[in-house]
């Protein structure tokens, strides 16, 4: 600290007025304090509206239905990439007697393992007959909700032939005919 | 509970009135009024903090709450001018005391500082503080308190060079 600035510590600590503490110094105190008071409370207010009013606004936008978050459809464990029923050809009454029903609509993978009984019991319907023809749809109908519920065997064993390839029920069909 | 604590902080405004007017003076650059209006703000703020400060330095509290404001005054409100009904008293040279005469001089000198420079110079020389707890109560670097304190010294020493004597 050098001479000047220690003239200036000296000047700036010796010319100090006297100024007392004065009622009206008092009183502009108490006002000052009550308006902060006011301004406190005002403010702490507003704060507490706007709090509310958002938390109301938010439950207001807020989804009330289940579906919202809910996938639309349950994952399905579908292993084989087999056809739809929608898609499985159901074959008329007139081709039915001429080839069997089931055959085409049947891969290896989607039909039950083969049992021989029923393969035994039961020959293809060739035989042209009505009853054929309206037991056709049933077994469409049957191989749909068992593709559903893959472990069910389908329903329509005697009529789907094994599961071979495509030109094994030709050569049963053949006998018959 | 209120009354002590109202009876508390009259005490010690009464007894401390005297000395925070004469800093908030010197950190308005001698503005009397507007000395009046940063005390009354500082020490309204000290009343809400009265239950917390009370017992440790409520001094130090309006010290840092007067030098913040008046640093930051600058930027707020422009203080420069104010209409008033009366004319102010004139310096009239020789009917003057010497003393109020340097004064004078020196708040003047110290209203041409920049409000940052006005307090760091107030609270160096005028409160005795150094840089580190100068910077503390401003709310800044050391190194720019520091920065403030030397320009404003710088300044005032040529304001003041026909008022405080070289030595030589």
């Amino acid at each position: 600290m050098d001479h000047f600035e220690r003239q200036l510590t000296q000047l700036m600590q010796q010319d100090r007025q006297p100024a007392p503490f004065e009622a009206r110094h008092r009183e502009a105190l108490r006002a000052g304090v009550r308006a902060r008071r006011r301004v406190r409370a005002a403010r702490r207010t507003a704060g507490s509206v706007l709090a509310v009013a958002g938390l109301g606004l938010g439950l207001f936008l807020w989804p009330h239905g289940h579906t919202g978050d809910r996938p639309t459809a349950p994952p399905r464990p579908m292993t084989s990439p087999g056809p739809t029923p929608s898609s499985t050809p159901s074959p008329s009454p007139s081709r039915s007697t001429s080839t069997p029903p089931s055959a085409p609509s049947f891969t290896p993978s989607d039909t039950a393992p083969p049992d021989p009984a029923s393969t035994t019991s039961a020959p293809p319907a060739t035989t042209g007959g009505p009853a054929t023809a309206t037991h056709e749809p049933a077994s469409a109908t049957a191989t749909a909700t068992a593709r559903d519920h893959s472990t069910t065997p389908p329903a329509t064993t005697p009529v789907s032939t094994p599961a071979e390839p495509s030109d094994e029920p030709s050569s049963v069909v053949s006998p018959s005919g | 509970m209120e009354q002590t604590r109202a009876g508390e902080y009259d005490a010690f405004v009464a007894a401390r009135w005297s000395v925070l007017f004469h800093l908030a003076r010197l950190l308005t650059g001698g503005d009397r009024h507007r000395a009046e209006d940063l005390l009354q703000e500082s020490l309204v703020k000290l009343w809400f903090v009265w239950p917390k400060v009370a017992d440790e330095a409520p001094e130090a509290y309006v010290r840092k709450v007067l030098a913040r404001a008046a640093a930051r005054s600058a930027r707020r409100r422009w203080w420069g001018e104010r209409p008033v009904e009366q004319l102010p008293e004139v310096v009239a040279a020789g009917d003057m005391s010497a003393t109020v005469a340097e004064r004078s001089r020196l708040e003047a000198a110290l209203a041409q500082l920049t409000p940052q420079q006005r307090a760091a110079v107030v609270l160096r020389y005028y409160q005795d503080l150094p840089d580190r707890q100068v910077a503390e109560t401003l709310g800044c670097p050391v190194g720019t308190a520091r920065s403030h304190a030397a320009r404003g010294v710088a300044r005032l020493r040529r304001l003041l060079a026909d008022v405080i004597e070289p030595v030589g």
